[in-house]
């Protein structure tokens, strides 16, 4: 994951690069095989990292107007690996993410506020059926072996923290901390 | 060196059941009382598959030991006074109430958490409750009123065998020991 994404920031990151002449909202389609939702928890004094699939990705990205851009993603919580097997289970089980009951984390948009360096990304995410506001940063960068100035495939790097307690998805909070990290990397290809 | 138990003595498979459970029953309780103190990390993680273990050992011991003798009866109890004899006889058979009931209800907890019941470093055990809270909770509880109970029952148990041993100077420990 990290030599990815150090190649990947070895690329011109496309929020300094000139923007298209022509922009528009344009689709984009996840590229599910390549992109990853990586989390980290805290056991102890321990950072344990996992990681969770993405089940589907609705994105619309303007180049010229943020309010014109919007993304909602599901992730799928039964496909989740936490570190390890006990983890694993934990994670799943009814006193966390609950995945039986609640097998999809979802997240959209509600405004994006670009600066220098990428972007601020508000909106709302539903854990175990409990809706928050939440904020990511998000960095956007074309992908290696493309040419500056080409958007048909970027590549998004999102992160954020969030409180599992505010989500009601507290269990073991003896053991594990209650923040977790997240990193996401989205691999996006614009639909035609 | 006789297998079964004799008339007078105790065979070889009962000594050996008996002072195995001992052993078992220390790491058993022991690990307990670390895990209770410990921090929980990745490196201290283990201990829990460590405690679950030895507290199945020990139900393991346990049942094999009732079977045992059933196969082959123990001795009588060497005469005592009758308050002793009472006792001594209750605090057995608390024992191996609190013997069976321990692990039991720890392997009841642990179904109940949802969590897989591992042991010996990879057999998982079958669940033994439905995943609840409520189960959970007032598994561990027992586990935890009976793990203070065992350690009571313990001394009582050690303390009427140095007493005959070294008070009544019997063979009650002697034959516990040498057959």
């Amino acid at each position: 994951m990290r030599h990815l994404l150090t190649r990947l920031l070895a690329c011109l990151a496309l929020s300094a690069a000139p923007l298209v002449a022509g922009a528009a909202p344009h689709a984009y389609a996840l590229e599910t095989d390549t992109s990853v939702v990586g989390f980290a928890w805290t056991l102890g004094p321990d950072t344990v990292k996992g990681t969770m699939p993405v089940k589907r990705a609705d994105m619309v990205i303007d180049f010229d107007s943020a309010a014109n851009t919007h993304v909602a993603v599901a992730l799928d919580v039964t496909g989740a690996v936490a570190g390890f097997p006990f983890a694993t289970q934990g994670m799943k089980s009814r006193k966390v993410l609950w995945a039986d009951r609640f097998p999809e984390i979802t997240f959209e948009s509600t405004a994006i506020r670009p600066d220098d360096d990428g972007a601020e990304v508000d909106g709302l995410l539903t854990v175990r059926g409990i809706t928050r506001p939440v904020t990511f940063r998000a960095q956007l960068y074309r992908q290696k072996g493309t040419q500056p100035g080409d958007r048909r495939r970027l590549a998004i790097v999102v992160t954020g923290s969030l409180s599992r307690a505010a989500f009601g998805a507290d269990g073991w909070s003896g053991m594990a901390g209650d923040r977790v990290d997240l990193t996401i990397l989205a691999r996006i290809r614009r639909e035609e | 060196m006789a297998l079964k138990n004799g008339p007078e003595s105790f065979g070889i498979a009962t000594r050996s059941l008996h002072w195995l459970t001992v052993l078992a029953v220390v790491a058993a309780g022991g690990l307990g009382l670390w895990i209770e103190e410990m921090e929980v990390s990745l490196a201290t993680l283990q201990y829990f598959g460590w405690h679950k273990t030895a507290g199945i050992t020990v139900l393991g011991l346990t049942v094999l030991r009732i079977v045992w003798h059933r196969l082959s009866p123990v001795p009588p109890v060497l005469p005592a006074p009758p308050m002793a004899e009472r006792l001594a006889k209750a605090v057995h058979l608390s024992l191996y109430a609190c013997l069976l009931a321990m692990p039991l209800t720890g392997w009841i907890g642990s179904s109940a958490t949802g969590l897989d019941t591992v042991v010996f470093g990879g057999i998982t055990l079958p669940a033994i409750a439905p995943v609840s809270e409520a189960i959970e909770e007032t598994a561990f509880e027992i586990h935890e009123t009976l793990a203070a109970l065992l350690w009571v029952l313990i001394a009582l148990h050690v303390a009427g065998a140095l007493n005959r041993a070294f008070l009544h100077r019997d063979a009650t420990l002697r034959r516990m020991l040498r057959g």
